[in-house]
């Protein structure tokens, strides 16, 4: 007799999420300045394809427009929204904490500080400012991670409370240099805030190229520790008991979200939110096991962060809302009303 | 046959202090061994080292095999534990929690078979879960919710399981279910099984043998009766008791001091 | 099929659906031209017109060049919307950006030159786009789809302004009516800086762009304007590490006491007299006291378009009278 899988996503969940995911992929290519017919866009992005040739009607600067500008920015979003919400989750997941998010222990703060030496006063001079912002945001928070595992590990370390700890700090520290930094340099404060909200307007298809490698191996890595991380929540000495390495998984999987994390936030900036709320929303709804929410995260995480881009750049245009306003638009009311839910239960 | 258990010597030290040690234990497969001790004489870190998640030092051998050349997952094959407070995450199902008990038959990136399921409802009925199963762990009752926790634990097919305070937090109607149960199952499966007991009379009724740990040392080791008496009780639990026999068991029951001893004098 | 499957498929078709609706409410912007232009600007005597496209003009992103004659044009800076206009090209201008407020019937749009939207530059399919600035390689993503683009970055002399007039001229087939332009600023300043009397020590002064004492250095386009007029800045060399918009404080511009000060703020306020000696220690500069304060106008003080001078006449005017 069959019978469903007590902790694996239902093969029904995966698939309407992949059609969720697609739509939005095809509402947003679609919508924008430029207003195409979703038959057109499609028309339009086969005829791209090395080798094909399909006639679409449009002119040539606007079919340009629709797959060398909309089409990465469309796809760039889903991928960063892929990777914080899996991340998140995986966070959530390894500190046993639903509320954690993938910068946690000072990913975001390192990026930020990489960025501003990238911009303000000698670093401005290092060659081109696109890449060195990119390579500095990547490296900012990967080094600050580093720092932080490297100051909270200890042997005795059971919860990661100090791993946590060792975040708050780093991440406190690298803020007080950013800022100072950024005192002295006026001009440039503009461009960080830029930055640091959030954009995908510099999204072209290289952006893509650098994201997707770094985003497949550390996805694959994430959900295939998904059982495992289901054992974590059990605390450390019963995972151990259950012939789980806690303190070994604990920092594989840090490792791949951190990896994936700094490379989404090297190409599309500070993106709060996502990470939390999305892993979080699953959970309510699927229960909390994370083969079930880190697939779902991977999955959903592409539609949301996508659609929040279309606001971001239709609602105003062809002024841009940063993203991140986005996302704590929609974030703050999500806790609010998590906040109300554990209220009205009855302890 | 091989000891389930064979420590000689097990120390256990952290940070420069001896919570444990040095300690023997000889158990006997089949056998169901009650470690007791006053508070702080180390029983849970004993447990601990015994299931390898305490360094120790001194020799310590698992049917037969050093603890220490076993792989995380043999051991996990063969020792269950269940240590006195365990992390039941809300929301999560019986079923998905016991099914966590598969893991160490579960390959690295794989996932459950049939003859997972198969173990999984098995269990399940044998503890009388099954009409549980889809429940989630937050709305089980005490006695509910530490069945899941063996059944978690004999999910796995082990030799030897270890149990930290099973009957803490339990009242009197359960404690004495889930003893009879854990006897139950290890007659069945042939366990073996180390507990620490807080009540005494229990671990002479359940129970072959009973190991007093006082100071991290077993100052006595065999059966209840040769333990559990006046002398050594007052010694080591500071406590003043009265051993009788019942029932074909023993019970300790508590003295109470006469009153002069106890208030000041007039003179 | 399973319940299971049949399910899936209507909740796959729905969700297809709604997307459909919602890209049906996509609009088409409608594409912005100017009417045909007259394209002969030139004033040679010869009986043909020479051929003035395609042409290849020399600007900041390279050599670019401009197949035929331009006819909607896009610009996004008031400085090269200017010099379009005072060069005769305003017919063929299309668009211009938000801040181009000059000349007053220039068509301006919501577009930005600080954040330049590629979509909404592209969706008004423009045959020409001027920029000032590259910021988020918007060059190239505008060559990218097929654009073309010339990028005329601030200029950090005269003579590049006057380059600048040039090529914005030869780019929108205007050659002759540029050079012209270029040659009439360049002779009105020549005339305006003969009017700078000879003095022993050039005067000093402060150039306020926020009241938080944030300033520009003569590593600046009008830093170094003001230094042809014979002025010296007082925030030069005082911080290096700060770049070309250094911050002062108080002390240091109440110490040096500088003979003018410019007021330019970037956000158009402008300080009356009195708010200004109501500051801690101004009532005592000499420019106060002297009543040397002189305010710039921000569009022209910011801008390198043919009213740089404009500009040249308030500062020698402004400064004529101080010994």
């Amino acid at each position: 007799m069959p019978r469903r899988h007590p902790t694996r996503p239902p093969l029904r969940w995966l698939v309407l999420s992949l059609v969720g995911a697609g739509a939005a992929v095809v509402v947003s290519v679609s919508v924008g300045p430029i207003g195409v017919s979703p038959f057109d866009a499609l028309r339009v992005v086969v005829d791209r394809l090395p080798g094909v040739a399909l006639d679409h009607g449009l002119d040539p600067t606007r079919a340009a427009i629709i797959t060398e500008v909309r089409l990465p920015r469309v796809l760039l979003a889903s991928l960063v929204g892929s990777v914080l919400a899996t991340a998140g989750g995986a966070y959530q997941a390894t500190f046993r904490n639903s509320l954690a998010d993938p910068f946690l222990l000072g990913a975001a703060a390192g990026a930020g500080l990489g960025v501003t030496v990238a911009l303000t006063g000698a670093g401005s001079e290092l060659g081109d400012s696109g890449t060195a912002v990119t390579a500095a945001a990547f490296v900012g928070a990967m080094v600050a991670v580093a720092l932080t595992y490297g100051l909270g590990s200890s042997a005795s370390e059971r919860t990661g409370a100090s791993l946590i700890l060792a975040g708050v700090a780093v991440a406190a520290l690298l803020s007080a240099l950013q800022n100072l930094l950024l005192q002295r340099d006026d001009e440039s404060i503009r461009d960080v805030y830029a930055w640091l909200l959030g954009r995908f307007n510099v999204a072209g298809w290289d952006e893509v190229r650098l994201l997707v490698p770094t985003a497949f191996v550390s996805l694959t890595v994430l959900v295939l520790a998904s059982r495992r991380l289901d054992l974590l929540a059990l605390g450390d000495d019963e995972a151990h008991s259950l012939g789980v390495d806690a303190g070994r998984l604990r920092l594989a999987v840090v490792s791949a979200a951190t990896l994936a994390t700094a490379a989404a936030v090297a190409v599309s900036g500070l993106i709060g939110f996502v990470g939390i709320v999305i892993p979080h929303a699953i959970r309510l709804r699927v229960g909390p096991s994370y083969r079930r929410i880190l697939p779902l995260s991977l999955i959903l995480g592409a539609p949301f962060l996508c659609l929040a881009d279309l606001l971001a750049r239709t609602l105003l245009s062809p002024a841009e809302i940063p993203i991140g306003v986005i996302t704590a638009v929609v974030g703050a009311p999500f806790f609010l009303s998590l906040l109300r839910r554990s209220r009205v239960r009855p302890t | 046959m091989r000891p389930a258990i064979y420590a000689t010597g097990v120390t256990v030290e952290v940070d420069g202090t001896r919570l444990v040690g040095p300690a023997d234990l000889t158990v006997g497969v089949g056998h169901w061994v009650n470690i007791i001790g006053p508070n702080g004489a180390g029983k849970t870190t004993l447990l601990r080292a015994i299931c390898g998640l305490q360094a120790a030092s001194g020799r310590l051998e698992i049917a037969g095999r050093p603890l220490a050349q076993m792989t995380r997952r043999e051991r996990s094959r063969h020792i269950g534990y269940v240590p006195q407070q365990p992390v039941m995450p809300a929301g999560m199902t019986v079923e998905q929690y016991v099914l966590l008990g598969r893991s160490p038959h579960v390959g690295t990136l794989g996932s459950e078979g049939p003859g997972d399921f198969a173990a999984v409802t098995a269990t399940l009925q044998r503890l009388d879960l099954e009409r549980l199963a889809n429940r989630t762990l937050d709305t089980l009752s005490g006695g509910e919710r530490q069945r899941a926790n063996i059944a978690r634990a004999l999910a796995q097919e082990p030799r030897l399981l270890l149990l930290d305070e099973p009957t803490t937090a339990l009242d009197i109607g359960h404690q004495q279910d889930v003893l009879e149960l854990i006897d139950d199952q290890r007659r069945q499966l042939g366990l073996t099984v180390v507990s620490t007991m807080h009540d005494l009379t229990l671990a002479a009724r359940y129970g072959d043998d009973v190991v007093l740990l006082a100071g991290g040392i077993a100052v006595a080791d065999g059966p209840p009766i040769q333990v559990l008496t006046g002398p050594h009780l007052s010694t080591h639990y500071g406590a003043h008791v009265d051993v009788i026999e019942h029932a074909g068991s023993l019970v300790v029951v508590p003295i109470r001091q006469p009153a002069e001893s106890s208030g000041a004098s007039d003179a | 099929m399973t319940r299971m499957t049949r399910k899936t498929m209507r909740s796959a078709a729905a969700l297809l659906a709604i997307t459909l609706a919602f890209a049906g409410c996509g609009d088409d912007d409608t594409v912005v031209s100017a009417p045909e232009a007259v394209t002969d600007g030139s004033t040679s005597t010869s009986s043909t017109p020479e051929p003035m496209f395609p042409v290849t003009v020399t600007a900041d992103n390279g050599e670019v060049t401009i197949p035929t004659e331009p006819t909607a044009i896009v610009s996004l800076s008031p400085s090269i919307t200017e010099m379009l206009y005072a060069v005769g090209a305003g017919d063929q201008v299309g668009a211009v950006d938000a801040s181009s407020d000059f000349p007053a019937d220039a068509p301006v749009t919501e577009l930005s030159g600080f954040r330049p939207n590629v979509e909404a530059i592209g969706a008004l399919a423009p045959d020409l786009v001027f920029l000032a600035r590259d910021r988020d390689d918007v060059v190239a993503t505008l060559e990218g789809v097929g654009i073309t683009v010339v990028l005329l970055e601030a200029p950090e002399s005269l003579e590049d302004v006057y380059r600048q007039i040039e090529t914005v001229a030869a780019a929108t087939g205007h050659l002759d009516a540029g050079a012209e332009v270029a040659a009439e600023v360049e002779s009105g300043i020549a005339a305006l800086l003969s009017d700078v009397p000879e003095r022993d020590e050039p005067l000093t002064y402060f150039y306020e762009l926020t009241d938080e004492y944030n300033t520009l250095t003569s590593q600046t386009f009008i830093g170094a304007v003001l230094a042809l007029a014979g002025l010296d800045n007082i925030a030069d060399g005082v911080d290096p590490g700060a770049g070309s918009y250094p911050q002062l404080t108080a002390e240091y511009v109440l110490d040096t006491n500088p003979d003018v000060v410019f007021v330019a703020h970037a956000d158009g306020s402008a300080p009356s007299a009195d708010e200004l000696s109501a500051r801690p220690g101004w009532a005592e500069l000499t420019a106060i006291v002297d009543g040397r304060v002189v305010a710039l106008d921000p569009d022209i003080a910011s801008r390198w378009g043919p009213r740089i001078v404009d500009l040249f006449d308030d500062v020698v005017r402004a400064t004529a009278g101080i010994g």
